[in-house]
């Protein structure tokens, strides 16, 4: 109330008295409040005795936050494909920790990424569990001056694996199908996807950043139909976070995996190999491919669309390349 | 063809024809009903014309036949189908697939104008691969425990076959999926107000009701006035099936999929006659079903999935007192 007063010296005359009136008739009330309840300490003073602690209070506490351990992750509305804002923000600490600390994610062409309106963001694939994905979404979502928070688009078998399909869909990842992107895309979403699939996840070690075939060109027809631009990302850095030495095939079947990768820490070391490495990523955007100079029944014509996508593949793979040449070495 | 005159509801017994019936005598008094069933119901307000008719008899068709012709009726709404999947799996079959089958031959006999068919949105089934959303286009695929969603299935593909050899009649499929609210009653509903409820260890799928009013209205629109086409009865919004069973403060049980399996093999072929993938299944992957064709048709719904699910746990609240 005093800065305020400070901040007004116009009409200092009646703010004044207001002020006086009202300060004093506080005072009686706490006055009046003090004699009635002995007890009630005042705000400054320290607590009962110094030094010792009050055992009883610190007990209901501790017993209050164990009773809600299950009940403070989860709110009552998600969004139509199962989005939660409220576990994101929880999570979105350990993504700034991941961000900064440990990946040291450089974010390059940002302003290539429309402000407004839906687009496909495109990009590489690596790994089996989706880093790149959640670490791309994450990265547009602290830089962009709309707060675009794109969705990503996940694999079958890793969208339906048991304990992470639920985390999966509540930090915004969705099943890859058409009619899912195409229905992202039509209420204004931008949309993440890795038109590499599965084969780009199951990349080895030996065969990183190198591309793999882009699907049969489904993206560059939902883009079309969509009258979408695409957006080509390249992520440096997410390939070498489990570095796959060779796939093991028999046991996958069993868990519903379509292999089982072995790198040099992970069936070793149980379930501390399945920690990421600190590698140092890059995340290159590049300028968007407009679609809306073709003509709506360009979508029909194959040749057309097979040449579009070696275009997406070939700009995406050079974005990779200027990463990789941006970068001093894997870790730094 | 505007209003029509005379609507016939086969299924007296079961909760949509019970449902509309009451609705139709409230809403239009100018209008004739005629309700069939196979047993008679015990209360039937004196302006419903009741005739006794079993569909699983061999001669049931030209009987109904008979009946819509001399009662000239426009509009028929075939809602006889189980309320929840019995043990005796031909039983089911003879009414569900062989029933329909004898009312789409009856209909065509008949020259009914309008034939309104209840089915569900469960017939799309639950697979790791279906898309968020499921519009009426997509194939129906099922499930292959649950047999009476097979059999369902059967009589959807015996519908579309039919509806192509008889053009003259408006055919309207609705497919409401699974339904809460204070009055319905069946297995999926009797699941959920279990003290504990089984859950599947590790997934957690997005849920999807429509209140039992909402779906109600939606077959009275489609009585009344002309919709033909597939519908979609849903609800807006979707729920994580945890979060609808703590919003009821349901003890949740957790169990991996082959122990819950393996547990509940026995229960459910008590009660269902199937295994249990047949039914936990829908509980582990997606089915949720895309209603904007049917919004669109026959308004906006009045409960959203969450506001029915309150209503059905309030109404089981509230009767535990009773």
């Amino acid at each position: 109330m005093s800065d305020q007063r400070d901040q007004s010296p116009g009409n200092a005359n009646g703010f004044d008295v207001e002020v006086d009136v009202l300060r004093e008739a506080l005072d009686s009330l706490r006055r009046e409040i003090r004699s009635r309840f002995p007890a009630t300490r005042e705000p400054g003073s320290p607590g009962p005795a110094h030094g010792s602690v009050d055992w009883p209070a610190l007990f209901t506490a501790f017993r209050r936050r164990v009773s809600t351990i299950g009940m403070v992750e989860r709110s009552g509305e998600v969004d139509e494909f199962g989005m939660d804002e409220v576990v994101l923000r929880r999570t979105r600490r350990l993504l700034d920790l991941l961000y900064e600390g440990y990946w040291r994610v450089e974010l390059q062409g940002l302003e290539n990424v429309p402000i407004e309106g839906p687009c496909l963001l495109v990009a590489n694939r690596s790994g089996l569990l989706p880093y790149d994905g959640l670490m791309v979404c994450h990265a547009i979502y602290r830089h962009h001056p709309h707060q675009l928070y794109p969705r990503f688009l996940v694999a079958d078998w890793l969208i339906t694996l048991p304990f992470v399909q639920p985390y999966l869909a509540r930090l915004g990842g969705v099943r890859a199908c058409r009619e899912n992107a195409e229905r992202l895309l039509a209420s204004g979403h931008a949309v993440l996807a890795f038109p590499e699939g599965v084969k780009g996840a199951a990349k080895l070690f030996r065969e990183r950043y190198r591309l793999k075939r882009f699907g049969r060109g489904g993206v560059i027809r939902i883009a079309l139909e969509n009258r979408v631009p695409i957006v080509p990302i390249g992520i440096v850095g997410a390939e070498e976070v489990h570095p796959i030495l060779f796939k093991w095939g028999h046991p996958a079947r069993a868990v519903g995996l379509p292999f089982v990768p072995v790198t040099p820490s992970f069936p070793l070391l149980g379930p501390l190999g399945l920690l990421p490495l600190p590698s140092k990523w890059v995340i290159g955007i590049g300028k968007p491919i407009p679609f809306d100079h073709l003509e709506p029944d360009a979508a029909t014509d194959e040749l057309l669309i097979s040449r579009l996508t070696e275009d997406l593949r070939s700009q995406i793979q050079l974005l990779i390349e200027t990463g990789l040449a941006h970068r001093e070495s894997v870790w730094s | 063809m505007s209003a029509p005159g005379v609507v016939a509801v086969t299924g007296l017994g079961s909760f949509i024809g019970r449902r509309l019936v009451d609705r139709l005598l409230e809403g239009s008094p100018k209008l004739q009903i005629l309700a069939l069933d196979h047993r008679r119901p015990f209360r039937l307000d004196s302006r419903v014309r009741f005739h006794r008719i079993d569909l699983t008899e061999p001669t049931a068709d030209g009987r109904l036949a008979e009946i819509l012709s001399r009662a000239r009726v426009d509009v028929l709404v075939h809602a006889a189908f189980r309320k929840t999947p019995t043990p005796d799996l031909e039983m089911d079959h003879e009414l569900e697939t062989i029933g329909s089958l004898h009312v789409m031959n009856a209909c065509a006999a008949a020259k009914v104008k309008r034939l309104v068919v209840a089915s569900s949105t469960t017939l799309y089934g639950p697979l790791p691969d279906n898309p968020n959303f499921l519009t009426e286009s997509h194939p129906l695929r099922g499930h292959p425990d649950a047999h009476s969603v097979k059999d369902r299935i059967e009589m959807e593909g015996l519908l579309a076959d039919w509806r192509e050899r008889h053009p003259d009649t408006e055919v309207t499929v609705l497919r409401p999926c699974w339904m809460m609210g204070p009055d319905q009653w069946d297995h999926v509903n009797r699941f959920f107000a279990l003290p504990v409820v089984p859950m599947l260890l590790g997934y957690d799928p997005l849920m999807q009701f429509v209140h039992e009013q909402d779906c109600i209205h939606a077959f009275e629109r489609a009585t009344l006035s002309a919709h033909p086409g597939v519908f979609n009865i849903v609800a807006r919004g979707v729920l994580p099936l945890s979060t609808i069973l703590r919003l009821a403060g349901k003890r949740i049980l957790p169990l991996p999929a082959p122990v819950l399996y393996q547990m509940a093999y026995y229960p459910s072929q008590g009660q269902t006659g199937d295994a249990p993938a047949g039914f936990y299944d829908y509980l582990r992957y997606l089915w949720v079903a895309d209603g904007a064709r049917g919004w669109e048709a026959f308004g906006e719904p009045l409960y959203s999935s969450k506001e029915a699910w309150i209503s059905f746990v309030s109404a089981r609240r509230m009767r535990r007192y009773r």
